[in-house]
């Protein structure tokens, strides 16, 4: 990778028209993040962190700033360019699973190869995923007969699938128990490591922060502090 | 979009989604199946008829070729006559004609329709079928009359009973059950007769001058004949003469299946577009429910065109499962019409699986289907990926910009479904390009039209009652409160219903109203009693005997009448004036009249009214003034039994009040017409119980006179407009239908929204006879106020119609009928709400519950 930055935001502002009033979520962020890094965003909620989350995805547009992903600026690109760039460069992890519950484990995991376009048969990397997750024997069954531990392990799965050199995970283990939480955020380092991307974690939670190299905290959609963490 | 998305993931995620939603999708194939059922069923039915006239067309005619004239041949004519059966070619000539019967010693008559035939060679093809059975050389003896058994009926007569007809009694031989070329002949105003030629001479029917019809039929030999130029021969020969031949079907009979079957094809449309509504509604509905799975699928890479294939192949497989569906439908329909109309056409076309017809109800059910779908497919391109993270929050609202562009797209959308859909009616039912411009663009702009007026009054009425909830209380207030929840489709609810019963109920309404006019509303004075066939010799005697009979208010007026053919109008030939539409009746023989003098209740508009004592003049009625160029001073030139006359326009004159002869449009001197065969008829207004003595009186004394009761004409006429009434009643119905199923797949699509009000209301107490109430009110409410908007928008359009087309009936508001669409509608929709809300009832709310 000749671009050391693997993302770059420069001074970012959200505002959001509620019909009623103006709601300022983000007052004008910039930071960069660096090929491989595992930055944790921390804050409370509200605090913008999740607006964040989706705005380095190019899920939505800032109402000023710029954001770089991988080098490309996506602050203004179209839907579609837009989506092309997501399913090149970013794995998304949410905190509610979000598997489309009409298709099998296997499926839902080789969705992202199949909207990429991507030739060859992409079952194996699937199947392949699976296992590294623990969920081999359960590729052939639906969202709806997993438990929540393991939708989220093959939302992993799904957000590896197409090797992105940039992984973003809002709450990853949110909505999961302490256990499952653990078996979770340990499957998320291990394959981070393994695949080499940028993991970039939004979080309360100061213990899952503290595995991270580095910590980005927001309060009222502002940087109040960026830590790096002693290897 | 790469290929491998297209073809494998989104046909795997369409089928998925759609087997998981099959509950609520099976309403919209329904929706869809019922228009397309009612347009294969009507363009099938069609079809069948239309190859059952070409298959049995000599049957149909009873013969080769047929010429049908209101004059008795000249010595010429009949000359040419002789030549084409010197030929080798055999004639039979059939007279019909209409009269009056009745039992001896009952002295009161009865109106009938009389066919006399030569049974020596009637029918040349075909069978004709009495009972009981015996050959028609049998059943039409001389002295032999067989009749349809309703006339039996009504005269209290049996077989081998004695019927007067003509000043002659004749022997009841039988009753006839089947004639192969009835449908062919002239129009049936009262019941049956049939008799032999022979038979008719013997009575005194057949005057000079009578207007009885004279079909000649023709059976070529099979070698060395030519059909088409025995056709132009007669057709030469016989300048106004209705020629045919069994190559081609009946112009009347394919003119009026065709007007039939483009009416009705529209009507079935209807029914068509308001399944697509509905599958429209649920893939809006299918959509907001799979937000997060199309959110996810951005956040993932997918592309909106990669996404709108996936619920475009939904689409489309609904579509298309329809309107399979629909043409098993279709079958049915097209077995019932026979049923329908058994009552005029005796007849069952072998069904016939019409290819074309399920080709035309398919594609319409698919692209009708697809413009409908349009608006929410192109939405999905508005769906922001970061929804599943902004919920909560609710959206922006967005520029003004942002909403403008939005608003420009649902106005293309609505623009390519307006246009799309007026093709589709040009393409039904259009044959001429310039016809299927012209109906398909009113069409479309009826549809437009009536679609937002009703979406309109439905939003009006939902907010009214959005303002009115709070004044409620328990169930009444919940069952409000649902037509305005998120997500309960109640506009195009009511929208999809109110259409089909503005639709049935309009029709209902105009029949009704033309009906009611004519029976009623007769003006003071109006004859109605008319006396038809009255030679010269009886006019003396027919005047005194009528005006001195009881019950007469006002005394008889009779009027001359004369049959002549216009053969040109300034010189040029009337054959190749280029006269449209009712115009062409110049092109045949008319009846005219004279009078001493301007006739009451006329009014002229130009020129001026010809003395009695000049000759040659003619004063000529408005509509035919416009449709012939005419102004005073131009020449006609006529013909009358073998005699050519010349006339000039002396005026042009208005009929300003209903009389006897109010029909004439040409009114001569006394003296141009002296020595032409004339026949008088007249009109009489009699008190209504009175009527029957008046006929007995007149028939007593002069039973070759016709008497026309407008009473029995009415009867008639009721008939057969109910009959024409229910055929188009059972195709809109359709329309109502789709509705109905629209109402049923709306409640499906919110299912599992009331599961969890279900399951909290009974968590809070809530009985099930409590929560039953509080759906029902729902549902009664929507058919209620569906009712309401449809028959609201009937009567708007029954009067429009009225005032438009038929300027002298009066609209009056039909509060029965109303009463009954709005009930019924509220019934119909209760009835289909909880069809579609099965077993919603019996939920536990602790599996629901837990599910959070």
């Amino acid at each position: 990778m000749s671009n050391p930055i693997a993302i770059e935001v420069d001074q970012v502002t959200r505002e959001i028209d509620s019909g009623t009033h103006l709601v300022k979520i983000l007052k004008g962020i910039s930071f960069q993040i660096a090929h491989g890094e595992f930055v944790a965003i921390m804050g409370a909620s509200g605090s913008g962190k999740s607006t964040l989350l989706g705005l380095l995805a190019g899920l939505d547009a800032p109402t000023s700033g710029r954001i770089f992903l991988d080098g490309t600026d996506i602050t203004h690109l179209k839907e579609d360019d837009m989506a092309r760039v997501r399913g090149a460069k970013v794995g998304f992890v949410f905190q509610s699973y979000q598997l489309i519950p009409t298709l099998t484990a296997e499926e839902n995991v080789l969705l992202p190869h199949e909207l990429a376009g991507k030739g060859g048969n992409g079952s194996n990397r699937a199947l392949q995923l699976l296992e590294q997750v623990g969920l081999s024997d359960r590729a052939s069954h639906y969202p709806i007969q997993l438990s929540g531990g393991e939708q989220q392990r093959v939302a992993l799965a799904r957000a590896f699938m197409t090797q992105p050199p940039i992984l973003l995970a809002d709450e990853p283990t949110g909505n999961l128990d302490t256990a499952n939480g653990r078996i979770v955020l340990d499957l998320l380092i291990k394959l981070n490591r393994n695949e080499r991307t940028t993991l970039v974690m939004v979080t309360h939670d100061k213990e899952l922060a503290a595995y991270a190299d580095r910590v980005i905290t927001l309060r009222d959609g502002l940087l109040v502090s960026d830590e790096k963490r002693a290897a | 979009m790469s290929q491998t998305f297209t073809m494998g993931a989104a046909r795997k995620i369409a089928w998925r989604e759609a087997r998981a939603s099959s509950f609520k999708f099976l309403f919209v194939v329904l929706a869809v199946a019922v228009g397309v059922g009612a347009l294969t069923g009507v363009r099938g039915f069609s079809s069948s008829f239309r190859r059952m006239l070409n298959s049995e067309a000599r049957t149909l005619m009873a013969g080769d070729v047929s010429a049908r004239i209101f004059i008795t041949p000249d010595p010429a004519q009949q000359k040419v006559l002789d030549g084409i059966t010197a030929k080798g070619a055999l004639l039979t000539q059939i007279t019909e004609t209409v009269t009056m019967a009745a039992k001896p010693g009952n002295p009161i008559p009865v109106l009938v329709s009389l066919k006399a035939v030569d049974p020596a060679r009637y029918p040349f093809y075909g069978e004709v079928v009495f009972s009981p059975k015996q050959t028609v050389q049998q059943a039409l003896c001389d002295e032999c009359v067989v009749a349809a058994q309703d006339l039996l009926l009504r005269l209290g007569l049996d077989v081998g009973g004695v019927l007067r007809l003509g000043g002659k009694d004749f022997r009841v031989s039988g009753i006839v059950e089947k004639e192969p070329d009835r449908m062919t002949g002239s129009l049936n105003v009262g019941p049956r007769m049939m008799m032999s030629r022979k038979a008719l001479s013997q009575t005194q029917l057949l005057s000079e001058g009578s207007r009885a019809a004279q079909r000649f039929l023709f059976k070529l030999p099979a070698v060395g004949s030519n059909v088409a130029e025995t056709r132009d021969l007669l057709k030469k020969t016989f300048p106004d003469a209705l020629v045919t031949d069994y190559r081609e079907t009946h112009p009347l009979i394919t003119r009026g299946l065709d007007r039939a079957t483009s009416f009705l094809s529209l009507v079935s449309l209807v029914a068509l577009i308001i399944g697509s509504l509905g599958v429209a509604m649920a893939m809006n509905s299918h959509l907001q429910q799979k937000l997060d799975n199309i959110a996810v699928m951005k956040c993932l890479g997918a592309r909106s065109g990669q996404i709108i294939s996936i619920y475009l192949m939904q689409t489309l497989a609904l579509g298309a499962l329809g309107g399979v569906v629909g043409i098993a439908f279709g079958v049915g329909v097209q077995v019932a019409f026979p049923t329908l109309i058994e009552r005029y056409f005796q007849i069952r076309p072998e069904f016939f699986f019409d290819w074309a017809s399920v080709f035309q109800g398919l594609f319409a059910g698919l692209l009708s289907t697809l413009l409908f779908t349009l608006p929410p497919l192109l939405s999905i391109r508005d769906i922001k990926p970061n929804t599943i993270f902004r919920r909560d929050m609710g959206g922006s609202k967005g520029t003004w910009r942002q909403r403008l562009k939005q608003g420009r797209v649902a106005m293309a959308c609505g623009a390519l479904i307006l246009v799309g859909l007026g093709l589709l009616a040009g393409w039904l039912a259009g044959s001429k390009l310039e016809d299927a411009i012209r109906l398909g663009g009113s069409f479309a702009i009826g549809l437009a039209v009536s679609i937002a007026v009703l979406g309109g009054f439905a939003w009006l009425l939902l907010r009214g009652l959005k303002r009115l909830a709070p004044l409620t209380r328990g169930s009444l207030r919940h069952g409000m409160a649902n037509l305005y929840r998120p997500g309960n489709q109640a506009e195009a609810v009511l929208v999809s219903i109110g259409i089909g019963v503005m639709f049935t109920l309009t029709i209902y309404l105009v029949q009704h109203s033309l009906l009611t006019e004519i029976a009623e509303s007769a003006p003071p004075g109006m004859p109605n009693v008319f006396l038809i066939d009255i030679t010269e010799p009886m006019r003396e005697g027919v005047t005194q005997l009528v005006n001195s009979q009881p019950g007469v208010e006002k005394g008889v007026e009779l009027i001359p009448s004369v049959a002549a053919r216009m053969t040109h109008v300034q010189g040029n030939e009337v054959a190749k004036m280029d006269l449209k539409g009712f115009g062409r009746r110049f092109l045949q023989t008319r009846s005219i009249t004279w009078s001493d003098s301007q006739p009451k209740g006329t009014k002229v508009l130009e020129g001026k009214w010809h003395a009695a004592s000049e000759m040659g003049k003619v004063a000529i009625g408005q509509d035919a003034a416009l449709s012939l160029k005419l102004k005073p001073g131009m020449v006609i030139d006529w013909t009358s039994a073998g005699r050519t006359f010349r006339t000039e326009v002396s005026a042009i004159f208005r009929q300003e009040s209903v009389r006897a002869g109010a029909t004439q449009e040409f009114i001569l001197d006394p003296g141009t017409l002296k020595g032409l065969p004339v026949i008088y008829f007249a009109g009489a207004r009699v008190k209504t119980e009175k009527v029957s003595q008046v006929q007995a009186a007149i028939y007593g004394k002069y039973p070759t006179i016709s008497i026309v009761n407008i009473a029995d004409v009415l009867d008639i006429i009721q008939e057969v407009v109910d009959q024409i009434a229910v055929v188009i009643r059972f195709i809109s119905a359709f329309a109502i239908l789709g509705g109905v199923i629209i109402l049923a797949a709306s409640v499906a699509g919110t299912r599992f929204r009331r599961i969890r009000e279900v399951v909290i209301l009974k968590t809070f107490g809530a009985t099930r006879n409590r929560i039953a109430t509080i759906f029902s009110v729902e549902f009664v409410l929507l058919g209620l106020c569906a009712g309401t908007l449809g028959s609201l928008l009937a009567t708007g359009f029954t009067s429009v119609l009225l005032r438009r087309f038929f300027t002298e009936a009066e609209f009056k508001v039909e509060w029965q009928a109303i009463l009954i669409s709005i009930l019924g509608s509220a019934v119909i929709a209760n009835a289909a709400g909880w069809a579609a809300s099965a077993r919603i009832l019996g939920q536990k709310p602790l599996a629901i519950l837990r599910e959070d």
